[in-house]
C-alpha cells in the first residue's frame, strides 16, 4: 500500500505551513488540545509610509482597495531617540497602562504585533476593545503587525520554553525584524523601533541582541511631559522592581484557586454571586447567592477579603455558631481609619484596633440575644471570579498628604472615591501639590495580600472640586454615562435637509408608502412644561356606534434612525436619555430628538400610532397598528391641560376630546387597581433654576395632577398593546420589560417593622394584596405616613428589566408593578433605545418592512437588553444624584427647619427622611451631642434612648423636627445636606 | 486563543494567516489502496478524508428486486440518482471517532451524515455516466479521518478522485470547496469581503456556503448553504466559490496526470494504443 505518511515533505509550500498548537479546557473541565493551520507569508506590510517595496505588495481586499499604511514617514523623536522612534510595547505594558496609550501629548506611531493583541484579549476584553478602538482611530497611528504570519517573524515555540518566554521572544524578534526592514528603505532618517517592556528578562536579552529597549518608565521619563505621564504608570508596574525587597508578612487570606472554587461552587459548598457593601457599614458587605433565601452577610476585612463592591466573588459559609445579625451601627470608613500613613505598609496590625473594637461591639451584642433568629448565615470571601473594577472619581485626603516633601517626589496618597462603598485607594504621584483639592478620575490597579488598601493610578483632573463642570462631569463618570458629542459618522447619518426637512407633499413620494394620513384628525399632546423631545400625542373622537376611537401617535424614530448604522450603533450604546437637573444627555443627535422627530404642534410629523376603538367603559372593541402622518394641533403642559379641562366654558372639540381620553383613562385606571397594581413612591422632588445664571433657587415637590395619569394610563395600554402584538409575531425575540415578584424575604425587616411600631400587618402574597395592604397603613395623625411606608416598600421591590422573549417562560413575563401580564417600552422612542427596538419589531410585524436581521438575532437582542438595563439604572442613579447635588446648593448659606421621619435606625445614629426635598440623611450620635452620649438600643422595638449629655428617645418612624443645612462632607468632597436634630414630636 | 474572525478587517487576513481568496492547502493522492477498484486520499488544511470506490458492481440479490436507488443498505445508504436499469450509487461517510476535537458518538441514523451521503450520492450521480453500468451498484465509502471544516467539498472532491481511480466513466470532475463571508449575518456588513473555503472556526463564526462544480464549466452541480446571510451577499460568496472550485479541479487534475505519468514510468500499466494518443502532462 502506498504511504500516506510524510505527505508534507514532497510540497512546495511546506517551508510556509506550520501549526499553532494548544490545550484549552472547556466549561464542562475537559481539556480540548486544538491544533490550527498558520499559512506564513511574506506580504505582510510593515505599514511605514517611508516603505516602498511593501507599499508594492500591500494587500487589497475583495474590492480591490488595499489597507492605507498606518505609521509615519516623520515619527517623533525622543531625548534618547531624535531621530524619531516605533513603539512596540509588550503584552504587560498594554495590560498595566493602556491609559498612557491613550494620552494625547505621545504615545504615536505604535506597532500591536498580534502576539501582544492575543494576549490582551486573553487577559482583558475590555483592554482589547480600548487597544482595538486605539487602532482604529486615524490620529493615533497604531498598527497591527501579524507578526505570527510573517515567515521571517514567526516563532516557534522550542521545546521546555514557556509560552510567555516564547512571545517574548516573538515580541524581540518582531522588533528586530522591523528595525533591519526599515534600514533597507534607504530613508534620510531611519526612526529606531523600540521594544517596551516591564519585565526585567526581557529587557536584558533584548540589549545583548541589540535592540533598543526601554522599560515603561525610562521611556516616560524621555518624553517632553514625562513627570505628568509618569503618575499614570500604574502601581503594580514598578512593583515589579521592587517586588522581591518587600517580603512583608501577608494580610490578607490568599484566595482559592479558580479550580478550586469552581468544583467548590458545583459541590455546593462554596457559593457565588456579587458583593455589595452595606452603604452604612463599609466593613459589611451582603450577597445574595440561589442556595440561601436571605442574603448572606461578610463581616469585617478579614472575611470581606479584598473584594470591592460589584465584584463576581465565591464565598464560604462559616460554621454556625460565627454567624451574625446584620450590624446595626454604623462604621465609616473615614472615621475610623483617619489617622493612616499610607506610606506605612508593613508593622502595622492589620486589623486596626479601632475597627477591632467596632466590631467587638457588635458580636458581644449579637451573643447575648438568647434569640437565635436573628442571625443571619455569615460567610467569607475566598476568591474573586471577576472584578468589577472601573475608573473612580474621588479627591485626595487631604490628610493623607505629607508636608514635607515638596518638588517632584513621589508621595503616596489616599483616593477618597465618591462612591461610598468604594474603598480608599493608595496612590503615587508626583504632583500632590497640583491635585489637592481637585476632583480627580483614578483607576485601581492592584489589591496584594500585603497591602490594606487598594493601589491605583492617576487617570487625569476634571477641575477644581465643587465646580459645576467638575462635579457634573464627575457625575457622569461615576455613572458611566456617555456624555462626549456625538461623532462625525454619527451626524453623518442625520438627513441632510438638516432643520429644513419636511414631510414629503406628495402623498406619492416614498415616505408615504403605506402611512395612514392622520392630518385631520385633533391630535394634541400633554407633556411636562419646557419639554423639548414631545414623543407622544394622543386623540380621541367619538364613533357613529357610540364607542370612541383613541390614537396614542408616537414619533416614528425608527424612520430615521436604520437599524446597524453609526447612530443606531451609538444609540444603542448610550441606552437612553440621561435627565440630570441642568443638562440632558441625549440618545439621539438634537436634530431628531428636538426637532425632526419630536411631534411639535402645528407641523407635520411620521409618527407610529396605536389606534384602539374602545367601548364607554374602557374595554378595547379592536386596535390596529399603523405608521402614519399627524399634525398635532397643540402642546400642552399637564398643567394647561388642566386649566382647559376644568374650565367648564371652554366647549371645543379639542378639550372635549380632551375630556373623553380623561374619562376612559380613569376607567382604565380603575381596571388596574382592581388586577393589581401597585401605587408606588419615591420621594421625588423638582428643583426650580433661576432662569438666567441657572442657579437653583428653590426645591419643590412633584404636584400630581389628573392629566398626568391620563398621558400615563393611555402609554400604559399602548405598551401592553404593542408587547401583545410583538411577542405574537416574535415569540422568540420580541423585546419586553418585566418586573419580577420580589422575594418574601425583601419584605420581612418592613413587615416586622410595622408589625412593631404601628401593629399593622402587610401581606406580600400578591400584589393585589400589597396593593390592599399598603392602602390599610394609614396613620390618622399623620398624613405623610402612608406615602413615607410605600417610600420603603418601593425600596424592597426588585428592578424591572428589559429582555428576550426567548429567554424567560410566559409567566415570567408578568409586570409585578403594573399587573400585566405582558408589557414592553413602546412610547419614547426619542430616549429609550428600547423603544426603539420594539418600533421596529412592530413595523415588521405590521408587514410594514422586512424584518431586519439585528430585531431578530437573540444573541444580539440579549447583549442590547444587558446594555440598557445598566444604562437604564445608571440614568435614574444619575438623576438622582443630580437632584440631591442641586438640592444642597439650594441650601447653600441657608438653614432651614424641617418635619422628618426617622426611617432606620442604628445603634449609634439614625436615618431622617426629609419630605420637603426628598433627601434622606444619617444623624449620628455625636453629633448629636458633644461628648458622644450613652445609648442602649433596643434592636428589638426599633428603639435607640440616649442617656448623658443628652437625653433623647427615638423611634423608628417617628417624626422629628431637624435643621436641614449645606455643608461640605469631608469624606467624600462633596456638598451635600446635613441634619441636625432639634427635637422629636 | 488566537483571535476570533472579527480580526479580519484589521489587516485583511483570517484566522489562519490566508487572504480572502486563498484555498488552504491541498494534498491528494490516489490509488492509495491498490486492492481496491478505486482510492483516493485528501487532505485540505486539517481537514483529512480517504475514499474507496467499489464497483461498478452486480447488485446484491437483495437489491435486484428493488428499483431505483431509493433503497438504502444498512450500512451504504444515500443511493440515488439511477433509474431502472442505471448503476446505483451508494455512498457511505463514516466520521471517525477521533477526527474532531470533542469525541462525538454518532448514531447510525445520524441526519447530518445521511444528509452528506445523499448530496454526495447524486452530485457524482449527475457526473457518473450511471447508464453505462446497468443493474450495477458503484459504492463508495469515505473516511473521515480529521476535520477542520469545508467536509462536504473534501469528500466531494476525494470521491471524485477515486471513481476516476476506479476507471468509472464520468463527464468531468466534480470539484468542491466552500465560500464565506467575513461578518456575521447579524453584523450586516454590506462591504463584506467573501471567503473561500473555509475552515471550522471560520465556519462557526460567519456564514457560509458549500458549491461544487462540473469540471472546469461554471455549472453548479451541488449548493448547500445552511447558514444565515443577506442575500445581497451571497453572489460574491458564490463567484468566489465557484472560482475557488476551478482551481481545485485544477490541482485535482495535476493529481491524476502526475499519478498516470509515474505508473507508465514504472511499467505499472501497459501502454495501450488508445493511451499513446493522450496527452498526459
Amino acid at each position: 500500500m502506498a504511504s500516506l505518511k510524510r505527505s508534507l515533505d514532497r510540497d512546495p509550500l511546506a517551508a510556509s505551513i506550520s501549526s499553532k498548537v494548544y490545550v484549552r479546557s472547556t466549561k464542562s473541565g475537559k481539556v480540548q488540545k486544538i491544533v490550527r493551520e498558520v499559512y506564513l507569508r511574506r506580504d505582510i506590510p510593515c505599514s511605514s509610509k517611508l516603505c516602498q517595496s511593501c507599499l508594492q505588495a500591500a494587500p487589497r481586499d475583495a474590492a480591490g482597495r488595499p489597507i492605507p499604511f498606518v505609521l509615519s514617514d516623520k515619527p517623533a523623536g525622543t531625548s534618547k531617540f531624535p531621530q524619531g522612534h516605533y513603539l512596540v510595547p509588550d503584552t504587560n505594558a498594554f495590560l498595566n497602562a493602556m491609559d498612557l496609550f491613550e494620552q494625547a501629548s505621545a504615545f504615536y506611531d505604535v506597532v500591536v504585533l498580534q502576539v501582544v493583541l492575543e494576549e490582551v484579549r486573553n487577559r482583558s476584553l475590555p483592554l482589547y476593545n480600548r487597544l482595538i478602538s486605539l487602532t482604529k482611530s486615524e490620529e493615533k497611528r497604531f498598527y497591527v503587525f501579524f507578526n505570527e504570519f510573517r515567515l521571517e517573524t514567526h516563532v516557534a515555540r522550542l521545546e521546555g520554553e514557556s509560552v510567555n518566554d516564547r512571545n517574548d521572544r516573538a515580541v524581540r524578534k518582531a522588533t528586530k525584524w522591523y528595525s533591519e526592514h526599515l534600514a533597507r528603505t534607504k530613508a534620510k532618517k531611519v526612526p529606531a523601533v523600540v521594544m517596551l517592556s516591564n519585565d526585567r528578562d526581557n529587557l536584558r536579552k533584548a540589549r545583548d541582541e541589540g535592540i533598543p529597549a526601554c522599560s515603561m518608565s525610562e521611556y516616560v521619563k524621555q518624553l517632553k511631559d514625562g513627570d505628568r505621564l509618569l503618575d499614570l504608570i500604574p502601581e503594580s508596574e514598578e512593583g515589579e522592581f521592587t517586588k522581591e525587597k518587600r517580603t512583608g508578612e501577608n494580610l490578607y487570606p490568599e484566595y482559592f484557586t479558580m479550580s478550586k472554587m469552581m468544583t467548590g461552587v458545583k459541590a455546593g459548598l462554596l457559593h457565588q454571586g456579587t458583593f455589595n457593601v452595606s452603604p452604612y457599614n463599609y466593613l459589611e458587605g451582603s450577597i445574595r447567592v440561589p442556595a440561601f433565601p436571605k442574603s448572606l452577610i461578610i463581616l469585617g476585612r478579614e472575611n470581606i477579603n479584598r473584594a470591592i463592591d460589584g465584584d463576581l466573588v465565591v464565598v464560604e459559609i462559616l460554621p454556625k455558631d460565627q454567624w451574625k445579625s446584620p450590624s446595626t451601627k454604623v462604621i465609616e470608613e473615614d472615621a475610623v481609619t483617619k489617622n493612616e500613613n499610607p506610606d506605612a505598609e508593613v508593622g502595622e496590625d492589620f486589623v486596626s484596633e479601632k475597627e477591632r473594637k467596632a466590631l467587638q461591639e457588635e458580636v458581644k451584642r449579637t451573643q447575648s440575644k438568647t434569640t437565635e433568629g436573628h442571625a443571619q448565615p455569615t460567610a467569607k470571601v475566598v476568591g474573586v471570579i471577576k472584578r468589577n473594577w472601573r475608573q473612580y472619581v474621588g479627591h485626595i485626603d487631604q490628610s493623607s498628604v505629607s508636608q514635607s516633601g515638596q518638588g517632584r517626589k513621589q508621595d503616596t496618597v489616599f483616593v477618597i472615591p465618591m462612591d461610598k462603598k468604594i474603598p480608599k485607594i493608595r496612590l503615587r504621584t508626583r504632583q500632590v501639590a497640583e491635585l489637592v483639592g481637585k476632583r480627580i478620575l483614578v483607576a485601581i490597579d492592584a489589591w496584594d495580600r500585603g497591602s490594606r488598601h487598594p493601589s491605583g493610578h492617576f487617570i487625569r483632573s476634571l477641575g477644581e472640586l465643587e465646580t459645576k463642570a467638575a462635579e457634573t462631569e464627575a457625575l457622569l463618570l461615576e455613572y458611566d454615562v456617555q456624555y462626549r458629542p456625538f461623532p462625525k459618522t454619527v451626524l453623518d447619518c442625520l438627513p441632510q435637509e438638516g432643520h429644513g426637512w419636511k414631510v414629503p407633499e406628495s402623498t406619492d413620494d416614498a415616505g408615504w408608502r403605506d402611512r395612514a394620513d392622520l392630518r385631520d384628525l385633533l391630535i394634541c399632546s400633554i407633556d411636562p412644561i419646557g419639554c423639548q423631545d414631545i414623543d407622544d400625542a394622543l386623540h380621541s373622537r367619538p364613533l357613529p356606534n357610540g364607542n370612541v376611537e383613541v390614537g396614542v401617535h408616537i414619533a416614528d424614530v425608527s424612520h430615521f434612525v436604520k437599524p446597524n448604522n453609526a447612530m443606531d450603533m451609538e444609540a444603542s450604546v448610550r441606552g437612553t436619555t440621561v435627565y440630570l437637573v441642568d443638562k440632558r444627555i441625549d440618545m439621539l443627535p438634537m436634530l431628531l430628538g428636538t426637532d425632526l422627530c419630536s411631534l411639535k404642534p402645528y407641523v407635520e410629523r411620521y409618527a407610529f400610532s396605536v389606534i384602539w376603538e374602545l367601548s364607554p367603559d374602557a374595554d378595547i372593541v379592536n386596535v390596529r397598528f399603523t405608521k402614519s402622518v399627524i399634525k398635532s394641533r397643540e402642546a400642552f403642559s399637564y398643567e394647561q391641560a388642566q386649566l382647559r379641562v376644568d374650565d367648564a366654558s371652554q366647549q371645543d372639540e379639542l378639550t372635549l376630546s380632551i375630556r373623553t381620553l380623561l374619562e376612559l383613562s380613569k376607567k382604565l385606571k380603575q381596571r388596574r387597581i382592581e388586577a393589581g397594581a401597585l401605587s408606588l413612591s419615591s420621594p421625588e422632588v423638582k428643583v426650580q433654576m433661576e432662569s438666567e445664571t441657572s442657579d437653583p433657587i428653590d426645591v419643590k415637590t412633584k404636584e400630581h395632577l389628573a392629566t398626568m395619569s391620563l398621558v400615563e394610563e393611555f402609554m400604559l395600554l399602548a405598551n401592553t398593546t404593542v408587547a401583545a402584538k410583538i411577542y405574537d409575531a416574535f415569540p422568540q425575540t420580541a423585546i419586553l420589560r418585566r418586573h419580577g415578584a420580589p422575594p418574601k424575604t425583601n419584605f420581612d425587616e418592613l413587615a416586622n417593622q410595622l408589625k412593631v411600631k404601628k401593629g399593622m400587618e402587610l401581606s406580600i402574597e400578591s400584589s393585589r394584596a400589597l396593593a390592599d395592604s399598603l392602602d390599610t397603613c394609614v396613620d390618622p395623625k399623620e398624613p405623610f405616613f402612608n406615602t413615607l411606608i410605600r417610600i420603603m416598600a418601593t425600596r424592597c421591590m426588585m428592578a424591572a428589566e428589559y429582555f428576550c422573549s426567548g429567554t424567560q417562560a410566559y409567566d415570567d413575563f408578568r409586570h409585578y408593578g403594573l399587573a400585566s401580564e405582558i408589557y414592553t417600552h413602546f412610547t419614547s422612542p426619542i430616549r429609550r433605545y428600547a423603544d426603539l427596538v420594539a418600533h421596529r419589531q412592530l413595523a415588521a410585524a405590521i408587514e410594514y418592512e422586512p424584518v431586519h436581521p439585528s430585531v431578530r438575532s437573540r444573541g444580539r437582542l440579549e447583549a442590547v437588553c444587558k446594555n440598557i438595563n445598566v444604562r437604564h439604572r445608571n440614568a435614574q442613579l444619575a438623576g438622582r444624584a443630580s437632584i440631591a447635588y442641586y438640592v444642597g446648593q439650594s441650601l447653600r448659606g441657608k438653614a432651614t427647619e424641617e418635619d422628618g421621619f426617622v426611617i432606620k435606625i442604628f445603634s449609634n445614629g439614625f436615618v431622617v427622611l426629609v419630605p420637603r426635598f426628598g433627601i434622606e440623611s444619617l444623624i449620628r450620635l455625636r453629633d448629636i451631642a458633644e461628648p458622644e452620649p450613652e445609648a442602649t438600643f433596643d434592636a428589638e422595638n426599633y428603639v435607640l434612648t440616649t442617656a448623658g449629655s443628652r437625653e433623647v428617645r427615638v423611634e423608628l418612624f417617628q417624626k422629628v423636627r431637624v435643621k436641614v443645612t449645606d455643608q461640605k462632607d469631608e469624606a467624600t468632597g462633596k456638598r451635600g445636606v446635613k441634619m441636625e436634630l432639634i427635637r422629636t414630636l | 486563543m488566537p483571535l476570533d474572525t472579527s480580526a479580519y478587517n484589521l489587516a485583511l487576513l483570517r484566522v489562519d494567516g490566508r487572504r480572502w481568496n486563498e484555498l488552504r492547502r491541498i494534498h491528494a493522492q490516489i490509488r492509495t489502496q491498490p486492492a481496491a477498484d478505486g482510492s483516493s486520499y485528501l487532505e485540505m488544511g486539517h481537514t483529512k478524508v480517504m475514499c474507496v470506490v467499489t464497483g461498478p458492481s452486480e447488485s446484491g440479490a437483495r437489491r435486484v428486486g428493488t428499483t431505483g436507488g431509493a433503497a438504502a443498505g444498512a450500512l451504504g445508504s444515500g443511493g440515488g440518482g439511477s433509474r431502472d436499469g442505471d448503476a446505483e450509487v451508494v455512498v457511505s461517510v463514516v466520521l471517525a471517532g477521533f477526527s474532531s476535537v470533542d469525541r462525538k458518538r454518532r448514531g447510525r441514523n445520524d441526519k447530518g451524515i445521511l444528509e452528506l451521503q445523499s448530496t454526495i450520492s447524486s452530485a457524482l450521480s449527475s457526473s457518473l455516466h450511471t447508464h453505462l453500468y446497468p443493474r450495477s451498484t458503484i459504492s463508495i465509502s469515505l473516511h473521515v479521518l480529521s476535520q477542520d471544516g469545508s467536509l462536504l467539498a473534501a469528500l466531494l472532491n476525494a470521491a471524485t478522485l477515486a471513481c476516476i481511480d476506479a476507471g468509472i466513466a464520468m463527464t468531468d470532475y466534480v470539484a468542491a470547496c466552500t465560500a464565506g463571508s467575513t461578518s456575521t449575518y447579524a453584523a450586516n456588513d454590506e462591504k463584506a469581503d467573501p471567503l473561500l473555503d473555509m475552515n471550522h472556526q471560520e465556519e462557526q463564526e460567519l456564514p457560509g456556503l458549500t458549491v461544487a462544480t462540473l469540471g472546469q464549466s461554471d455549472r453548479v452541480i451541488v449548493l448547500v448553504c445552511e447558514s444565515r446571510v443577506q442575500v445581497s451577499r451571497l453572489e460574491g460568496m458564490l463567484a468566489v466559490g465557484v472560482d475557488g472550485c476551478k482551481q481545485v479541479r485544477d490541482i485535482m487534475d495535476k493529481v491524476v496526470r502526475e499519478k498516470g505519468r509515474r505508473m507508465l514510468e514504472e511499467g505499472a500499466i501497459e501502454k495501450g494504443v488508445g493511451l499513446e494518443d493522450m496527452d498526459l502532462d
